[in-house]
């Protein structure tokens, strides 16, 4: 059944994503799970990925504020003890299911982190995993370091210089991935990326199509 | 049920004895899957939407006695529509179950739900029975599909189907018509998207008429008793979904049997705890959608 939650804190983590932090309720889900929100009527819903782990009291979310955009600019105005409205946990993007010791290959923009973060706070002691993360700005960067002390994440920026990061696409970093036979790969965030990393992953990588998973957060405009 | 007798079930506002079908037999049998969708297309006919619930998850256990029942009933496939299946948490542990008595069909957008989990679907090609999906691509126009899907959907649910295809799993596409249409012509507009995705030519196209979204009330001529005999013949009669087929829908933690799959709106149409008790129940011809199937002969069965 869904549930009435209270917001419990709402952060501006950079100028365009804020951190969603509702009451939990005892609700048990898997990392890589989402939860749709929904707008103050409740005819608008919008899936969001649980960033937080299992074992935390809270569910957080880290939301991109969109132009325009209904459901995240609404979120965005909330304050602690509001009411807002979350449907159960659900979701077909799990990383690190069914597996058990093949590598996991993670590769996200923006707020498409969420699920690795989830995963990674959840099972601190799992396998190493190999993280390219995407952002356009150093500041976009979420959690960098809690992503360095828990798996090999390589940063990527698109738009800005002066960092010690590659600056470019994560396509960029592909060839230099040791694709171990076995290796799972999650993709999240833009559509863009998640096409172009499958289209290369299939092709020039070789890997078959059932060890690439795919979550789309966000279509680009034309 | 109690409204079984109720004067607006068996009469027509104007007071004429409602034209209805008595089941005969059950040959399909239909699961909605749960309202919970993945996208959510401004024309869907079961106003999905991520996290929707007017109709929840069935789980493999609410499935298990009505696959039982319907085995004895004589069924001869089951199907499944949403939502989108494949959201469901237990859709691959049902399709497991049902396809050891008989085959199956899935009504699906073919988009991250069903790619994801592709290593838990693969391995019911070696069930008994075949497993068959219907994948809607609204239109043979990949920007006027995404205007309702969203963006690259058209794209993506035609390779999903191109690679269903080659793995050895039946597919078929659900597609919308228009009013006037010349629906051969249409049809033929897909052809070379059906090539392009390594799939044949004839693919089978099955084409919708707009059904209207839940809980709208489109005005539409009433189906008398009358109406029944002057327009339909017996073998139009016995074509219509609701005299060979139910569908069992799970809301507020109860799964009851329903009349067809066009009518879960209205709790009318829900007519019994059981499959059995609900083959002794006339169906009215009530609902908006009922118009359709009478007037346009509207079907979404796999066996008629
Ligand atoms: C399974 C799943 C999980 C998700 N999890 C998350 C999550 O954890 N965090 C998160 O931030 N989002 C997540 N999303 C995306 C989220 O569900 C919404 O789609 C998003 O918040 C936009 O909703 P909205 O109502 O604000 O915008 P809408 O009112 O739906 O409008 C979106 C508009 O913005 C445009 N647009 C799309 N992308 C961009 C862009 N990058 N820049 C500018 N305009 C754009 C679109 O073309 C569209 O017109 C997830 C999506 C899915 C499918
Ligand atoms: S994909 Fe199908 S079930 Fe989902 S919202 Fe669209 S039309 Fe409805």
């Amino acid at each position: 059944m869904d549930e009435l939650c209270s917001v419990v804190s709402l952060e501006w983590r950079t100028s365009k994503v804020f951190e969603l932090t509702v009451e939990r309720n005892g609700v048990e889900f898997t990392p890589g799970d989402s939860f749709a929100i929904f707008a103050g009527d409740g005819n608008e819903s919008r899936p969001y990925s649980v960033a937080s782990g299992t074992d935390e009291p809270t569910l957080r979310f880290l939301i991109q504020q969109l132009p325009d955009g209904i459901v995240s600019n609404y979120l965005s105005e909330l304050r602690p003890g509001d009411k807002i409205r979350l449907s159960e946990p659900f979701g077909w993007f799990h990383p690190g299911k069914n597996t058990s010791d093949e590598p996991l290959v993670f590769i996200a923009t923006g707020t498409g982190i969420a699920p690795f973060l989830s995963y990674l706070r959840a099972y601190p002691d799992k396998g190493p995993v190999v993280c390219l993360y995407g952002v356009r700005y150093f500041e976009d960067a979420l959690d960098l370091d809690f992503l360095k002390s828990s798996c090999d994440v390589r940063l990527v920026i698109s738009r800005e210089d002066g960092h010690i990061y590659h600056k470019g696409r994560v396509t960029d970093l592909l060839p230099s991935l040791d694709l171990l036979a076995g290796t799972h790969f999650y993709l999240c965030g833009l559509d863009a990326m998640i096409d172009d990393v499958s289209a290369w992953l299939e092709g020039t990588g070789g890997i078959d199509f059932s060890h690439i998973h795919r979550e789309v957060f966000f279509h680009a405009p034309s | 049920m109690l409204h079984l007798d109720r004067e607006d079930w068996v009469k027509t506002s104007d007071g004429d004895s409602r034209g209805y079908i008595q089941p005969q037999r059950l040959d399909e049998l239909w699961f909605h899957t749960g309202t919970n969708c993945n996208l959510r297309c401004p024309f869907c006919l079961e106003g999905s939407k991520p996290g929707d619930n007017r109709i929840s998850f069935l789980t493999l256990e609410d499935v298990r006695p009505f696959i039982t029942e319907a085995l004895e009933l004589g069924v001869k496939n089951f199907s499944f529509t949403g939502g989108e299946p494949f959201v469901n948490p237990d859709m691959v542990r049902i399709l497991d179950l049902a396809l050891t008595h008989r085959s199956c069909m899935v009504l699906s957008n073919a988009t991250e739900p069903l790619m994801n989990r592709i290593n838990e679907v693969l391995p019911l090609i070696n069930k008994p029975n075949d497993l068959s999906f219907r994948v809607s691509l609204d239109f043979p126009n990949p920007e006027k599909h995404d205007e309702g899907r969203g963006k690259g959907n058209f794209r993506r649910s035609l390779n999903t189907l191109g690679r269903l295809h080659s793995f050895g799993f039946h597919v078929s596409i659900a597609r919308l018509i228009a009013n006037g249409e010349d629906v051969e012509a249409v049809n033929r507009e897909y052809v070379p998207f059906f090539e392009s995705a390594g799939l044949p030519a004839d693919l089978r196209i099955v084409a919708f008429p707009d059904f209207f979204p839940p809980d709208s009330l489109p005005e539409i001529p009433q189906i008398t008793e009358n109406c029944m005999t002057s327009y339909l013949n017996a073998e139009q009669r016995d074509e219509m979904m609701c005299n060979f087929s139910k569908m069992i829908v799970k809301k507020n933690d109860r799964a009851g049997v329903y009349a067809c799959t066009l009518v879960d709106d209205d709790h009318d149409y829900d007519l019994a705890d059981t499959l059995k008790e609900s083959m002794e129940v006339r169906v009215m011809l009530k609902h908006h959608r009922c118009y359709s199937c009478f007037a346009y002969g509207a079907s979404c069965s796999e066996v008629s």
